[in-house]
């Protein structure tokens, strides 16, 4: 009984888990394993079969494209290629979720594992950007991405908005933060401003 | 789940080919006939003495058997993990016995402490066994423009005032999430 790893555990907690298509991957193997197992015991025992009967199927297989309409074999080919590439994309692909970790802990357990959603993040700075600038908070938008942040600030019509105070504080909030990856900030002032706020 | 995704792919991309490229129907009516010979033979081949039918079949049953039994059994231990104990220790002491502190200790009290505070909408704790040994999970829903690393500092404060406590230090992951409760909530004004 150790303790569990850090790095695993904060692994798991941004990206997402695939149980859920995983059981569903599960359930699809189970069915058709059933219905195998399903015909091949009613042509064991001699009753007709259900759907269709293993030969026959073999056979119909063997001498594919005459059998059957080939528009049929190529929409059914097509539906099947686009599970099979759902399939194998969400096993390969990283899957990260809109998370980032906040920093400043060590590697073992002595502080604790912290990490933290975007949408938080973003509420965060929006405030700070929101001070900076001096406007009411629907004038501030602040898009958090893994590795940038976009502030938009729409400035009240005929009072200018300080650009360089609104980054230095972001990045400042930002610095205290220290988040894993981190992120680049840019600012946009919006030219078209908001009457009489 | 890759190696599935793979086999349906090319089994769904060698259909399409099959529906529009001539050349590689008549492949494939060659091979698979030589094939399909190729299985009768191996079906033959393992007959029972004197009778119609081969024991490849009864190991085939036995092998989709098996693999529906892997399937059921592993979407069964999916969701597990959390546990009712947070500490156990036996302590070689003048009295006999071993101490054991369940999880709802921990729970409750970071749930009391974490109740009254302004600038959260809600704080979920939970205790998990990981690699067999209890870890604490705190999930906080801060109100909109409260600062994450502060409210983390906070409440890490908490957890060394709670391991003092405890006698033990217990890994803990902190959560600090949104939804639906923190962007329909009020704004947090004052820090």
């Amino acid at each position: 009984m150790s303790q569990p790893d850090k790095q695993r555990i904060l692994y798991r907690e941004t990206h997402s888990s695939r149980a859920v298509v995983a059981t569903l991957v599960a359930v699809l193997v189970v069915v058709l394993c059933a219905y195998g197992l399903l015909e091949s015991a009613v042509h064991a025992i001699g009753q007709p079969a259900w759907l269709i009967e293993p030969q026959r199927a073999a056979e119909r297989i063997v001498a594919l494209p005459s059998g059957i309409s080939p528009l049929l074999l190529g929409a059914l080919g097509a539906v099947l290629a686009m599970i099979g590439l759902f399939f194998l994309l969400n096993a390969v692909l990283p899957g990260r979720r809109a998370r980032h970790v906040l920093n400043g802990q060590g590697a073992d357990w002595s502080s604790p594992a912290v990490v933290v959603d975007d949408e938080v993040i973003a509420s965060a700075l929006a405030r700070r950007a929101r001070l900076a600038a001096n406007v009411t908070p629907e004038q501030v938008m602040v898009v958090v991405s893994r590795r940038q942040i976009v502030v938009n600030v729409r400035p009240t019509s005929g009072v200018p908005v300080d650009e360089a105070a609104v980054l230095e504080a972001v990045q400042f909030e930002l610095g205290e933060m220290a988040l894993v990856p981190v992120p680049e900030v840019r600012v946009n002032l919006s030219s078209a401003g908001v009457i009489g706020a | 789940m890759g190696i599935l995704g793979i086999k349906l792919f090319v089994v769904g991309l060698f259909l399409v080919l099959l529906a529009t490229v001539p050349a590689v129907a008549s492949w494939w009516q060659s091979w698979s006939a030589d094939a399909w010979q190729g299985v009768n033979q191996a079906f033959n081949n393992t007959r029972f003495p004197g009778r119609p039918e081969s024991w490849l079949w009864i190991v085939l049953v036995l092998v989709t058997l098996l693999l529906i039994g892997l399937m059921v059994a592993w979407v069964a231990q999916q969701g597990k993990g959390r546990t009712n104990l947070l500490v156990s220790d036996d302590d070689a002491g003048d009295v006999a016995g071993d101490v054991r502190i369940g999880g709802g200790v921990a729970e409750q009290a970071l749930k009391h402490a974490l109740a009254e505070r302004p600038d959260l909408a809600g704080a979920t704790v939970a205790t998990y066994a990981v690699n067999g040994s209890p870890a604490l999970k705190i999930r906080l829903l801060p109100r909109q423009g409260v600062a994450p690393h502060l409210l983390a500092a906070e409440v890490a404060s908490l957890v060394e005032a709670l391991n003092a406590v405890v006698g033990k230090p217990t890994p803990v992951l902190i959560h600090i999430g949104a939804g639906a409760r923190t962007r329909f909530g009020r704004a947090e004004r004052v820090r």
